[in-house]
């Protein structure tokens, strides 16, 4: 088998229409709306569960690679990696019924591949420490928010499901923690390298100052600091992503 | 099987397969882990494993060869018609004959494996139906597991010394009922209905135009700052439109962008038209050509 693929080698069916993240978010601010879709509106809420949905599919897609590109990382690295992909095959079932219970259809709105090129990593360590940590940190934000806003909205079967798709998600972001650690023993360059990529993800879905830390209803994104904690995060990284989050002017 | 499966899904269009072996990529680590964790119980190193001769060495070879993404038809048949009916055998086999008294670690073992091989074989097979619902691609699955099941048998099977038959089709059996938890329901297939009657009419109108090589009305549905662009884009295609559908529509904001598959004699190729709305109705900000494959490759996804 081709390992690892080029990251254009992504399949889809027809449906699916597939658009740059940048393009869509310029066309969007173009028509003078935010770049990235808020929870103040069921339309809206639909849109961010339509991305979400997509990259749960790319998050299963990303670990079943990992357990394909790295035949020769230990053993239980390839468990953790299987156990992801059946918990992302799971998430993506959960969040087409929620797009379903939104009234939403797949392919109503445009695919970014941005998250599956970041899972395209050649270095194990650099994917787990960007995907596990950089990613799977983003969602524990966005899912976060997303049951906060639900249980506001009186949504129970969004609060719900969302709910047990970030313990999950608490999971992985540890065991990215773990392997970040276990891969990189003993070599520091290489453990440099894979959190400066980490960084460079965190940096990127700042998205342009969209993941702020604030309230749940004030802040497009906002920092899960809780879930974060839960996940392993220290205080201190936490720290360095809400500074970082103020400096990012791009998306 | 395990990096086979892993690796082939973002390989994968069709969403039931996609999702299949997503499904089944965790069971067959817990499997694998389960037969290496008792490695070292029968005097033989933990997790280490090492194929029966060469010809099984060809054979897992053959099964993953098929990466494209219009070999899932092979992949599924591969390893659902195959390779997973294969193992159900001489897990049957093994436990049949397994000493109730000296093995039972195996036995469980075996246990485990076999009723959750014979689900993810069941449902292989009906993801496997829906995608050879016509008979070109049913013979085309054909040929794929009868030339692996022929190197499968060059092998003497997985372990090199298995008796015929190979597969066992009465050691198969599985209720529906469990096979459910192993697949996912799919949204139906996309629907042309769910374009804007005023923004169909556009598009359609703008289908017509290519298909009779209109382009003075194809022109006129592109808004003039963009048709240079757009024709340019079509042009790119390299063949004549004898043919079109509308596969897909995502929204951006109010702006709509519009999958179209082109028809050619010799191609098929993928247009993405961004459409917006204006005063004097839906006109083409965008096109973009994603995809171009020969006309003999090319079933619709």
């Amino acid at each position: 088998m081709e390992r690892p693929i080029a990251y254009d080698k992504l399949a889809r069916e027809d449906r699916f229409v597939r658009m740059r993240a940048r393009d869509v978010a310029e066309i969007k601010i173009a028509q003078g709306m935010p770049p990235f879709p808020d929870l103040s509106s069921r339309d809206s809420m639909r849109e961010r569960v339509h991305g979400i949905l997509v990259g749960e599919l790319q998050a299963m897609e990303g670990a079943g690679r990992t357990v394909c590109d790295f035949p020769d990382a230990p053993w239980e690295f390839t468990m953790d990696m299987a156990r992801q992909v059946w918990d992302e095959s799971r998430h993506v079932e959960t969040y087409l019924g929620l797009l379903e219970h939104l009234g939403g259809r797949l392919g109503e709105f445009p695919e970014t591949t941005i998250l599956w090129r970041c899972a395209c990593a050649e270095d194990a360590a650099a994917r787990v420490a960007g995907v596990n940590r950089g990613l799977e940190g983003l969602a524990c934000d966005v899912f976060n928010q997303l049951i906060h806003i639900a249980g506001k909205i009186g949504d129970p079967i969004v609060a719900q499901s969302v709910d047990y798709v970030l313990a999950d998600e608490i999971t992985h972001v540890r065991m990215g923690s773990r392997w970040l650690n276990e891969l990189t023993r003993g070599d520091p360059e290489r453990r440099r390298k894979a959190i400066e990529f980490q960084e460079t993800i965190d940096e990127r879905f700042n998205l342009g100052g969209t993941r702020q830390d604030g309230q749940h209803d004030v802040v497009p994104i906002s920092i899960a600091r809780e879930a974060r904690k839960l996940a392993g995060f220290t205080d201190e990284e936490i720290e360095r992503l809400v500074k970082s989050t103020q400096r990012s002017q791009v998306y | 099987m395990l990096r086979a499966l892993g690796g082939w899904i973002a390989l994968t269009p069709e969403l039931p397969a996609k999702l299949l072996f997503g499904r089944h990529v965790w069971d067959c680590a817990q499997h694998a882990d389960l037969w290496g964790r008792r490695l070292p119980e029968l005097r033989a190193p933990a997790q280490q494993s090492e194929p029966a001769n060469d010809r099984m060495v060809k054979f897992a070879d053959l099964v993953e060869s098929v990466e494209g993404p219009r070999e899932t038809i092979e992949r599924v048949a591969g390893v659902y018609r195959v390779l997973k009916p294969h193992l159900i055998t001489v897990y049957a086999r093994h436990l049949a004959s397994a000493n109730p008294i000296y093995e039972p670690p195996t036995r469980r073992i075996l246990e485990r494996c076999l009723e959750e091989e014979r689900r993810h074989a069941a449902a292989g097979a009906i993801v496997l139906a829906r995608l050879t619902r016509d008979e070109t691609a049913r013979e085309r699955a054909k040929v794929w597991e009868q030339r692996l099941l022929s190197v499968l048998a060059e092998a003497g099977g997985v372990t090199g010394d298995v008796p015929a038959p190979l597969i066992d089709a009465a050691v198969l059996a599985e209720s529906p009922h469990a096979v459910k938890q192993d697949l996912v329901e799919i949204p139906p297939d996309f629907d042309p209905a769910v374009l804007e009657a005023d923004l169909a009419m556009a598009v359609d109108a703008y289908r017509r135009a290519l298909e009779t090589g209109d382009v003075e009305a194809a022109t006129a549905l592109v808004e003039p700052p963009a048709r240079a662009r757009v024709m340019a884009e079509h042009d790119r295609l390299g063949d004549q439109v004898v043919g079109s559908r509308v596969v897909a529509l995502a929204a951006i904001g109010h702006q709509r962008l519009v999958k179209v598959r082109l028809e050619g004699g010799r191609v098929i190729g993928y247009v993405q038209l961004r459409w917006a709305p204006s005063k004097t109705g839906w006109r083409i900000a965008a096109a973009d050509l994603v995809r171009v494959e020969p006309v003999d490759v090319s079933p619709a996804l």
